[in-house]
This record gives C-alpha cells, structure tokens and sequence, in this order.
C-alpha cells in the first residue's frame, strides 16, 4: 500500500516539476482559452498563423540572446545590428537591381553581403568582452550605438524603397493555397483570381513558419546535443569551473556573440523579405529589451547557466498573443502596454513561486 | 578571484600614467572643452555655457537615479518613462487646478506636490517586486515602462495638454541671473524686456535645482549610513545581510528614490517646455545610464559616486552640444558615444588597481 | 601583463584618433560651410556696395533661418521650396538641423544653437509642440526676429486674436482636418459608399496628425452605410503599424478600407494588407507623396495619396516673410496652399509629377 501512495506522489510531484518548468507553456495555453472567448476571431489558423509570421524577427532575437544569455552575458546591439542589415541588404539589392542584374542575383548578393557584414560587429564584442574585458552591457551599448549611426548615415533616416521584385512573394508566400472548390497551387497564388475572390483565398503554412522552424531546430540542437551547447551552459554555469575543465571560453564567447550578431542580421535581411524596404531601427522600438524578456521569462536567468531555446520561444509567443488577444479583444491600444506590462510581472512573480523545481 | 599581486615600486613614469588613468573622465571632459572652443566659434563663451546648462536637467536627475540603483546592484530602465508619466499628470494637474481658479502659482505648487506623491508610486512597485518577490530588476523595470507610458497616453489621449499658465515657463527658460546691460538685473525668472534689448543669461534655473539635489545626495551616498548600506548591498548582498542590514527595505528605497528623481526630471520638463508628454524622457533613459558608466560605476554594483556620474553627464552634454552647435546631424551623436563608452571602461582596465582602491 | 598593456594603449590611442577625426570632420565641414557662405556673402556684399553707388538705394540684406520638424521628405522639401525663394529673393538662407525624433526636447535645442550666433531677421518653423515653443520662440521675437510657422502652429493657431502666442508673422501650411474630409470622400467614392473602414493613426500628442483623423472620422460619418471601425496609434514606428493593421484585419476580415494618416503608417498599413494577401481588395489611403508611396501606388499597394505642397510652403513662407521684412507688408495670418490627389489614374500624368516629394 505504500508503494502505491509513493508511486502517486512521485507522479504528481514530476508533474508538478514539469508544469512548473513550462508555466510559461501552461500561461500561454490558459490566454488561448481566455482569448478564444473574449477575441473575435482569436481561435482560428489564419490568427495563429499570423502570430507567427508577424513574430519572426522576435524569434529570431530571441534565439540570439538566449545563447549570450546562458553565458551569463548580455547582448543590447541586436535590435541595431538588425537594422543595418536591414538597410545594408537593402541598399545594395537596389543599387544592383537599378544597374540591372536579375532579381535573383540582387537579391541574393544583397542578402549574402548584409549576412556577412553582420558578424563584424558580433565579432568586435567578442573580442571586446574576452580579451580586454569589457562589461557586455557595455560593449554590446555602444556596437549598438556604432551600428544605428552607421545605418543612419547609410539610409539618412529614409527607408531603402525600390527594390527588386519577388522580394516580398518569398518573404509573405506559403506553402499551399487553396481557393475552395475551385483553385489549389503551391508557393504561388493560383493564376487569375478575381479580386473579390481574394478573401476566400486559404493559405496554409507560410514560407517563413518554414524558415523559423529550420533555423530554430538548428539552434535548439546546437545548445541541447552537441558539445558547443554544453560548454554555452557550463560557462553560464561558472567561468572558473569551465576554464579549468579546458574549455577555451576567450573563443566560445567570440562565437556566441558573433553567432548572436549574425542572427541579428538574418532578422534584418528577412524583415526585408518581409516588409519589401529596409528601414532602420528606430529607438523606441526596444527590440532587445523583447528578446531579452521573452528570454527570461523562458527560464533564463541573467547570472546565466540557465535557459533553452524551447523556452525563449515560448516567451515570444506568450509576449505576442497578450498583444494579439488583447487587441482582438478590444482592448484600447494604450491599455494594452499597460496590460503587457501587468500580465509579464504576474508570469515572472509566479515563475518565483516555483523556484528550482527543476 | 584573489590573484596573488606582485606589488612592484612604480617608477615615475608608471605613476604618471596610474595618476591619469584614474582621472582620465575629468581630462577628458578639458580635452573636449578645448577641443569644441577651437573648432567652434560660441561655443566658450557665456552663451555657449548657458545653452549646455539649460539642456542639462534630464540627464542629470535620471543620472542621478541611475546612479544610486546602479552602486546597489540594480538597474532602472523606467526612469525615461516615469518622467514622461510625471510630466504628463503634473501638466495635467496644474491646467485642472488653474481651471478651478485657482491662483497659478499656487496651482503650481500644488500640482507639483501631488505629482511628487503620485511620481514614486512606480518606484515603490518596482522596489518591492525587486525587493520582496525576487523579481530581476531588469524586467520589473521594464514592466514599469509599458505601465506608465500605457498610463501617460491614456491620460493625454483625446486632449493636449494645453494653456498652462505662462509663469512656469518663465520659470523654466529664466535663469539664476538675469542682465540687461544698462537698465536692470533680476533673479530667477525672465524679465519683459523691450524689443531689441539684449539680455545676459547666468545659470539657468534648471540646471541649479538639479546642482543642488546633486550637492545634498552626494553627501548623502557619501557620509551617511543610508549612503554606506547601499555600496554594501551592491557589493555583497550577503555580506550585507550578515552585517544587518535590512536589505528589503533598503532597496525599496532606492527604488522610490529612482522614481523620484525622475517625476523631478518630468516637473522640470513642464517648466522648461510648458508641457506634458508621455514619451518626454524616452531618449534620456540611454544617456543616463551611460553617463554612470562613464563615471566608473561598475554595473555588478558596489562601485560609483555622484560627483563622478556629474563628469560624465557632463562628458556626454559637452559633445551633444557641442556637434549640435557645429550643425553636425545627430546620429553622429550615437557613433561617437559608442566609442567614448568602450573608451572608458578601457581605460578602466589600464588602471584597475588604483580605481578600486578610490572607493 | 605587459604586452596586454601596451596592446592596451594602443587600441586607446587610435580610439582617440578616431573620435579627434570624426570631430575635426564635423568641424572642417561646418567650417567649410561657413566659409562657402562668409564668401558669398562678401561677394554679394560687394556687389551690393557696387550697386549702392549705382542706384544709391540702400538693399540690406537679410539672412532666414529654417527650423524643421524632423528629417523627412515632407520637411526636406519645404526647405528646397524656401532655400530656391531665398536665392530668387537674394536673401540669406540658412537651414538649421533636422531633427531624428519629434519633439520640443529635441527642436528647442537645435533652435538655441541655431540662433546662438545671431544675426538672423526670419525664422521659419515647423513648431514641434503647440505649447512648447511659445516661449523660445517668443524670447526671438523679442530680441527683434521675425517668425513664421509653417505646417504646425502655435496654440491654437489663430494669430488674429491678441494672446500670448499671437505675435508670429503668418501660419503657412496645409489644412489637415480639411484634407482627412477630402480622403474619406475620395475614400467613400472608392467603395462605393459602404464597408467598414479603419485609421492607422500615428501619435496623439501631434496636432496635425490628430486633424486628419478627425477630419476622416467626420467625413466617415456622412456616409450611412459606411462605419470606422478604429484608430490606432503606432508611435512613428513602422512594424507597430504593421502588426495593428494585421490585428485590425484579423477582427474584421471583411474590412474595406484603412487611411495611413503619415508615411510610417500608410507603409506599415500597405505592408499588412500585402502581407495578408489582400492587395487590391482592401484599399489603402494615404498621406504625403513621397517617392515610396508613389512608386506603391504604381504597383497597386496604396489606392490613394494625398500630396501636400511643401514646396509651395516654403516658398510662400519665405515671400510672406521678405514682403515684410523689405516693404513692411503684414501678411495674411493664415496661409493655406491646396493638396493634390494621387490615384492609379493620373500617376503618370506628366503635371503631377511636380507634386512628388523629391
């Protein structure tokens, strides 16, 4: 009779610990519930589709600090890095497409060209952090500050227009569409739809759920089954402990915050894709301070050594459907930040109710 | 880290360069002074002063802020917005008071009052999620952003804030001393003065409210307990603990003292701009910080003082003003910081010993 | 320890190059500046004393000093608008910085600086508040400068009636309230007079932008069959006005049309309809033609853009302000040029091109 009791506690107390591991994901689903009622037109795919395509960049972010996170470090140039990809990419996508290369190409090399550039400033905050020291809140400030002015000189507070075509046929394309009973084609809208008949138009998976889920994949196998993953948390962990069991920390932070920079900067070139222009990051938009939250309230924590991209993606779709739902629900746009503001403390104050269950 | 250090006998070149990295910040602040009078003209001269002063009470009170969570070990990303929050209810308090016919300064006054109270309301809710619910000041913080700026729109929305009375700008845009060469000299607020007249400026209003908070707290978080408790907590937490102090209640205070120095910034906007605006101090937040940076406080805590926060206030309005002056566009303005602030913690590591022992 | 040290000072002593660079940079191009100017000026000087002994007419020359409210293409033409009337006028013209972020924090201080110098007879401003700007501008006015507003104004805009903000020459600008009526009637003329409707708003705490929403709101009303269903505010930033218009379509899938009351709004607001797959089916207004918007228009992204005339602006600012200065002519206290209408029937018109921001 004993075991039996044992057994069942033992079963409520995993369950228990795995709740409050995803109380997040458990947060998440009760807003669902909530919304689906008090939202018109919440529960459907075409919202929840829309979350996420609308959501890429912050995933994007996100997934960057969750790596410089667990290091126990921090990284405030991403929102900036972003930008001037966004408007490098750009730029050059124009610049090339005026002097009449293929869209292919221009699009390509523009892509390419702002990738690369990206790592340069993750690049100097490795460097800065590792060799000489400085305080990634410091350095990551002012790489960020570096990046904003650089992009402004470069676009003079415009956004970059004129852009080759197909740009945004890739970036807000699906997979599958289908026009009930009459059309069903694939990456492309079927030919000759009427314009009225656009509405009734059904699109499934789009291309950049697609491209989220591959990179995110990526990323989550990178920290949780290979050996880089593991040195990430065991620097979090301590540095002491790392370097003593050999790890070259000075090189695996260099790779984290150039791996940070450059996620970034794939932000940027797809916000291109997706928006059709390159448009700089303006101050008020706070794009790291998002991620950063999102992060934490993945589970992270900023002393690091703690944290997962599974979570971090939670975070950016806990952070967005308060947004969405409230919104469908009609709450008033200024209410909103309020209610943003609310509801993330109340998911943090309840995270510390269930401290270290894990 | 307890590193064994070979202390050696510097010779005097050494000691020279420890001597200056330590006070690099002030060198700094001449070189760019000089810098600036060189390469623009106005900028030495009383104006010039006058205009940097008169542009100086946001990053001071939200340095000043930032200063005193920063040494506890914190950090408070709300300042910008609890200032736009206490510029919009102070505005909005004052036209209320004035349309029920009161007397304006009186409804000056009263507005100011009342705004102060309301103003470390945040600050109180913002210490005590760090405080008691164990919440990471950077998110209780910037929970408090969305809050207060949500709040500051509701308020304005619909209606500007309009018709103050025109004595707080006065009072705002006055100056300590006020010359009309050959006719009369006045405190404090502007006079009328004819068309045509010229009038000299000294110190601005704005900038001597801020210098005397300033004075009063650097006293404070020097020479008196409540200073000594907050380089304890952000020193060691534990530490403090054992020594008993109430950490709790402490950094509570702290806090509300954040909260309230930004509603001052948000009064100080309403003078100087005779207006409220939700996002009033959204571009100073950044500049604060780093302006305590700058100053040699460690973002771990424990280390910093308010004199040092003033250099790199200074350091920061110096440049400001001193591009703006030459008509070169902002954005080179965020370039340049970049590199200053990097700049500044490198020098830190060139003299780390002797900067850890000042404190 | 030694080598790091001197590495140290190293990377110090180029920092400081660096930053002696970017100043002497500034500094040699205002001073080129100054120096281009101080030599026209002298030869205009001296012309101007060849002339006296002529005509022994004594000419002054006058010097006017425009003061924008943030760097855009609306701002950057009513500067080419007065810069070319300045030169037709032979009056100084001098162009005071363009502001990254709207706002009397940031204008009042460009303001100071600008006039520190004196020697200015005209200011021409675009007042970033209604209030604020009262009293600097009013300290100028007194030292003997003459002001115009141009595009915003001071209070409540009527210079007419003795008040403490009545003491500007003119207010030079466009009708806002007046030109959201005249795109709720183009708007209502596009759908036929029915469907729900929806403003993608910018910032409360600006006048004109507020006008224009309640012009459409009025000019909305009129139309029975016709309902708005919102305005939204996305604070000058693109990807919020992106993200609300998504949510606005998401509630009302059978939306018919929204107003993007300026650039970053009419972009933000396009870009959700495109992303959503609804080009052409939700039409889009919008205001200001720049290059963007038109080349949007070209494409069948936006339906409808509404051109000010900036150029006119300037150009009327600065003949109001020399009539005066020269002849003591007081001009009339309002000044209100027309706009003109963008649709995808006259946008190769060869006579509306004069209109395009560029």
């Amino acid at each position: 009779m004993d075991t039996n009791k044992n057994s069942i506690l033992s079963l409520s107390q995993s369950l228990l610990s795995i709740l409050a591991r995803n109380w997040a994901l458990l947060f998440v689903l009760v807003l669902i519930l909530i919304f689906s009622f008090t939202g018109i037109n919440f529960f459907s795919y075409k919202n929840f589709q829309n979350i996420f395509h609308l959501s890429t960049i912050y995933l994007l972010l996100a997934s960057s600090e969750t790596f410089v996170i667990i290091t126990g470090g921090i990284d405030l140039s991403v929102g900036f890095v972003m930008g001037l990809s966004s408007v490098l990419s750009a730029t050059i996508m124009r610049e090339l497409h005026a002097a009449n290369f293929t869209p292919a190409l221009s699009i390509s090399i523009g892509s390419i060209v702002g990738l690369i550039v990206c790592i340069i400033p993750g690049l100097i905050n490795g460097v800065l952090i590792t060799k000489y020291r400085v305080p990634p809140f410091i350095s990551t400030l002012g790489m960020g500050g570096i990046a904003s002015g650089i992009t402004l000189v470069m676009c003079e507070g415009f956004p970059v227009t004129f852009l080759p075509p197909y740009l945004t046929g890739i970036g807000n394309g699906y997979l599958i569409y289908i026009l009930p009973g009459k059309a069903i084609s694939f990456f492309n809208r079927p030919e000759g739809i009427a314009v009225e008949e656009l509405r009734n138009l059904i699109r499934i998976i789009p291309n950049s759920l697609m491209f989220n889920f591959i990179i995110i994949f990526i990323l989550w196998h990178i920290l949780k089954n290979t050996k880089f993953g593991q040195h990430t948390y065991a620097i979090g962990g301590s540095m002491d402990a790392a370097v003593r069991a050999g790890i070259n920390t000075n090189k695996h932070l260099i790779i984290i915050y150039t791996l940070s920079s450059f996620l970034a900067g794939l932000a940027g070139v797809f916000n291109v894709f997706q928006t059709g222009i390159g448009n700089f990051t303006p101050f008020t938009a706070m794009y790291e301070l998002i991620a950063i939250a999102a992060v934490i309230i993945g589970g992270a924590s900023l002393m690091g050594g703690k944290g997962r991209i599974f979570g971090s993606i939670i975070g950016v779709i806990l952070l967005r459907i308060i947004e969405n739902g409230l919104h469908l629900s009609g709450v008033d746009p200024f209410f909103r930040f309020i209610a943003v503001g609310l509801i993330l403390i109340v998911a943090v104050v309840i995270d510390q109710l269930f401290p270290d269950l894990l | 880290m307890a590193d064994i250090t070979i202390t050696t006998r510097k010779n005097g070149l050494q000691k020279f360069f420890s001597q200056l990295g330590n006070r690099w910040a002030i060198i700094f602040l001449f070189l760019e002074i000089i810098l600036f009078s060189i390469i623009s003209p106005g900028f030495f001269s009383v104006k010039g002063a006058q205009v940097i002063l008169i542009n100086s009470p946001f990053i001071l009170f939200l340095s000043l802020a930032e200063t005193f969570v920063i040494i506890s070990g914190g950090i408070d990303l709300s300042v910008g917005f609890v200032m736009g929050f206490s510029s919009v209810v102070s505005a909005k308090l004052i036209v209320a008071f004035v349309g029920l016919g009161m007397n304006d300064l009186l409804s000056i006054i009263v507005g100011i009052v009342i705004t102060l109270c309301i103003g470390i309301i945040p600050g109180l809710v913002n210490g005590i999620l760090v405080a008691r619910l164990k919440v990471p000041p950077f998110i209780a913080t910037f929970s408090m952003i969305g809050i207060t700026h949500g709040i500051s729109e509701l308020l304005i929305k619909g209606s500007y804030i309009r018709n103050l009375p025109p004595i707080a700008g006065r009072i705002g845009n006055g100056s300590l001393i006020n010359i009309v060469p050959g006719k009369t000299v006045s405190f404090f607020i502007s006079p009328t003065i004819q068309r045509g007249d010229q009038l000299i400026e000294i110190l601005p209003t704005v900038f001597v409210i801020p210098f005397i908070f300033i004075l009063f707290f650097a006293f404070i978080l020097k020479s008196t307990k409540f200073g000594q408790h907050t380089y304890a907590i952000g020193g060691n937490v534990d530490a403090a603990i054992r020594a008993g102090i109430n950490v709790k209640t402490h950094l509570i205070k702290i806090y509300m003292l954040s909260s309230f120095f930004s509603t001052v910034a948000g009064i100080m906007y309403v003078f100087r701009y005779v207006t409220g605006k939700a996002d009033a101090g959204a571009m100073f937040l950044l500049d604060g910080i780093i302006a305590v940076v700058i100053g040699g406080a460690s973002l771990y805590g424990g280390i910093g003082s308010v004199w040092k926060t003033l250099i790199g206030c200074f350091i920061i309005l110096v440049m400001e003003n001193g591009l703006r002056m030459l008509g070169v566009p902002t954005f080179y303005k965020l370039i340049v910081i970049g590199i200053i602030l990097i700049f500044a913690v490198l020098i830190d590591q060139l003299s780390p010993e002797l900067i850890h022992r000042e404190e | 320890m030694k080598m790091k040290k001197s590495l140290l000072w190293i990377v110090v002593l180029l920092l400081s190059i660096a930053m002696v660079a970017v100043f002497s940079l500034a500094g040699c191009k205002a001073k080129a500046a100054a120096e281009e100017e101080a030599a026209a000026e002298e030869e205009a000087v001296e012309e101007e004393a060849v002339k006296e002994e002529v005509e022994e007419v004594a000419e002054e020359e006058f010097t006017i000093l425009y003061v924008s409210g943030i760097a855009d293409p609306f701002m950057y033409m009513l500067g080419k608008g007065a810069k070319a009337k300045a030169e037709e006028l032979g009056v100084n013209f001098l162009e005071a910085e363009y502001a990254k972020s709207w706002g009397p924090e940031a204008q009042i201080p460009i303001l100071e600086a600008a006039t520190a110098a004196g020697g200015i007879d005209l200011i021409i401003v675009v007042p970033t508040s209604t209030e604020a700007l009262i009293a600097p501008l009013k300290k100028l006015y007194d030292q003997g400068i003459a002001i115009i507003t141009a595009d915003c104004f001071l209070g409540d805009g009527d210079y007419s009636v003795e008040s403490n903000y009545s003491f500007p020459l003119a207010y030079v600008g466009t009708d806002n309230k007046l030109g959201g009526l005249q795109i709720a009637d183009h708007m209502a003329e596009m759908l036929g007079e029915e469907g729900e409707v929806f403003i993608q708003n910018t910032n409360p705490d600006t006048s004109s932008v507020v006008a224009r929403g309640e012009g459409f709101t009025e000019g909305i009303a009129k139309y029975p069959n016709m309902t708005l269903v919102g305005e939204e505010w996305c604070l000058d930033v693109q990807q919020t006005a992106q993200d609300q218009t998504a949510t606005i379509l998401q509630k009302y899938p059978d939306l018919a049309g929204v107003f993007g009351v300026n650039l970053f709004s009419a972009q933000g607001a396009y870009q959700a309809v495109v992303n959503a797959g609804l080009t052409g089916v939700v039409k889009i207004a919008s205001w200001d033609a720049t290059p963007d918007l038109i080349n949007a228009l070209k494409e069948g992204k936006v339906d409808l853009v509404l051109a000010q005339k900036p150029y006119e602006v300037g150009q009327l600012s600065v003949e109001a302000g020399y009539n005066y200065l020269a002849n003591g002519i007081e001009p009339d206290k309002r000044i209100i040029p027309g706009f003109e209408f963008f649709t995808a029937e006259n946008v190769d018109d060869p006579d509306m091109q004069q209109w395009i921001y560029q």
